[in-house]
């Protein structure tokens, strides 16, 4: 519990930090749907005149863009870019502190196991994206209520705001393994940004080329929300994808993170 | 029941380094110095007892329990302070202390702050702000914090300044009194020559010797330098237990074990520019002392 407190300290600020930027992402680009909404059909010209494939690789759908959720949609593909980037960052540097800060002779010298020690961290990490999570979606209602021109669909929107989180979890399992594939990383960030940048772009080239198999390749096509949109629901295959990579990185992690050895300096 | 019993412990890097074959015990009550140079294997071997690292083979058990499976039930009793004290930045020291507290279930705010008062460490400082020397103190309050049954000290002086340095060793000959168990690792002799019962001293990994502290301050070396107008002759130092004998420059050297007083009195009749009398450094002393085993 002490390490778990420790650790949602340690990690408060930033976490606010992030939550701050998401929701003032989200109340900016918002608070222009209402004019965009009005000049709908001279964007809709605009994107027409554009080549398809591009269109479809910036993640809009011209036929809904117009709409609340259409919109929405197409903002949150940068609501989850932000949501990957703070989520692995969490993972790698919760787990990696105690190598980076060289703290390792301090907190494993102390009377706790090593999976007592991961797992406060874990649940720490956890607390602190339910907390982001909580406070975007509530903070994303209110705005929607406000620019809303005419009643959309609350359920597909929660749907939409929710698969934040099913992200973050992705993008957490895998800060995780990053830390104990790299023991001796000094940042964590170049590999953070790396690693969703990559996954952000290879999103780009899956949604212009339509692939079926390199969508599972691309975590933030997993939560269609076009789909979402349509069938009120996630689609069952990445949910199952989401799951297998959260479970073995997650695994993997408390593998290696009691086996391995803390070097010294 | 020995509190600290290694057993044939390896723990090799693939590269050289690492420990290799070390087998030792430290009974309960004692002060164990554990010596060698820097890269010897005293952190690895710490390290390794702690569970911070695994043994590649052999066993190390503390309280008669193996370090590896039952390392927090074992850590529960130690106090240890390591060699390079790098705590959270961030924090203050009184919320360190208290998080390193927070893992023992006893109360131990008086204890912090007897501790911090005859360190003189200000306990609202920020640890960032701490130099060296303050840094180890916290270390040194964090690792006596909970009265542990053994202290490991993994080169505690370094960056205390003298004062601090006599304070802290009292301190440790007060624990040792009320019962704890102090291994204590460094790389000079005479750092624990006070304090020790026992060294065992390791080089390269390896374990050669283990001496009780009385045998081997009566086979110490001192090191003499002679400064002198003349060259002398190495006839004049021909007696029993001078080697290393060498005349360079108008300085002459040698080490020297026995009776002080026999080359004492030849000194006294040379004619002196200066006169250097030390403790040979580690490495001399692996050289003559035991030369015999090599």
């Amino acid at each position: 519990m002490n390490m778990y407190l420790y650790e949602l300290r340690a990690y408060r600020n930033v976490t606010i930090i992030w939550i701050a930027s998401i929701v003032g992402f989200v109340l900016l680009m918002m608070s222009m749907y209402p004019t965009f909404a009005s000049d709908a059909e001279a964007f809709m010209e605009l994107f027409a005149s554009m080549p398809d494939s591009v269109v479809q690789a910036m993640g809009i759908g011209i036929d809904s863009i117009a709409s609340l959720l259409g919109y929405y949609s197409y903002i949150f593909l940068y609501v989850l870019l932000c949501g990957a980037i703070q989520a692995m960052h969490l993972g790698g540097s919760i787990l990696s502190k105690e190598t980076r800060e060289k703290t390792a002779d301090f907190l494993l010298a102390k009377p706790v196991t090593r999976v007592a020690i991961m797992t406060s961290k874990l649940l720490a990490a956890l607390t602190l994206l339910l907390a982001t999570n909580a406070i975007y979606f509530a903070a994303a209602s209110l705005i929607a209520a406000m620019v809303a021109q005419e009643p959309y669909d609350y359920g597909a929107f929660a749907l939409i705001s929710f698969s934040l989180l099913l992200l973050q979890l992705i993008f957490l399992a895998m800060g995780i393994a990053a830390a104990l594939l790299l023991p001796r990383m000094k940042t964590v960030l170049p590999v953070t940004l790396g690693t969703v940048f990559a996954f952000f772009v290879l999103t780009f080239i899956g949604s212009s080329t339509g692939d079926g198999l390199l969508r599972y390749a691309t975590p933030f096509h997993y939560y269609d929300r076009a789909y979402m949109i349509q069938h009120g629901g996630y689609e069952t295959g990445f949910v199952t994808a989401s799951i297998v990579i959260i479970v073995a990185c997650t695994l993997f992690g408390y593998r290696r993170y009691q086996k391995r050895d803390v070097h010294a300096v | 029941m020995p509190i600290i019993e290694l057993n044939r412990l390896t723990k090799t890097y693939g590269g050289a380094r690492g420990i290799h074959d070390l087998t030792f015990q430290v009974e309960e009550g004692e002060i164990f110095g554990f010596i060698g140079p820097n890269g010897a294997g005293k952190s690895t071997t710490i390290r390794t007892m702690l569970g911070l690292i695994y043994p590649t083979s052999g066993s190390a058990k503390i309280f008669g329990k193996d370090c590896v499976q039952h390392g927090p039930d074992i850590k529960r009793s130690i106090g240890y302070l390591p060699s390079e004290v790098f705590y959270y930045d961030n924090m203050r020291v009184k919320d360190l202390l208290q998080y390193s507290a927070s893992f023992y279930k006893k109360d131990c705010r008086k204890r912090m702050v007897e501790l911090a008062e005859l360190l003189e460490l200000d306990l609202n400082k920020k640890i960032d702000d701490l130099s060296l020397g303050n840094k180890k103190k916290v270390g040194i309050v964090q690792g006596l914090l909970h009265e542990p049954k053994l202290i490991i000290l993994d080169e505690p002086t370094s960056g205390l300044d003298p004062l601090m340095q006599q304070r802290f060793f009292g301190l440790l000959e007060e624990e040792n009194r009320k019962g704890a168990t102090i291994l204590f690792s460094s790389h000079i002799l005479s750092e624990v020559q006070r304090l020790c019962d026992r060294v065992a001293i390791i080089k390269e990994g390896r374990l050669i010797a283990l001496e009780k502290m009385s045998d081997l301050k009566g086979s110490t070396y001192k090191k003499f330098k002679l400064q002198v107008k003349d060259d002398l002759p190495e006839a004049v130092f021909a007696i029993e237990g001078v080697t290393e004998w060498a005349m360079k420059n108008g300085e002459a050297s040698f080490l020297f074990k026995g009776d002080i007083n026999v080359v004492m009195r030849i000194i006294a009749e040379l004619d002196l520019l200066n006169l250097w009398v030390e403790e040979p450094d580690l490495e001399e002393i692996f050289m003559h002392y035991y030369a015999k085993e090599a």
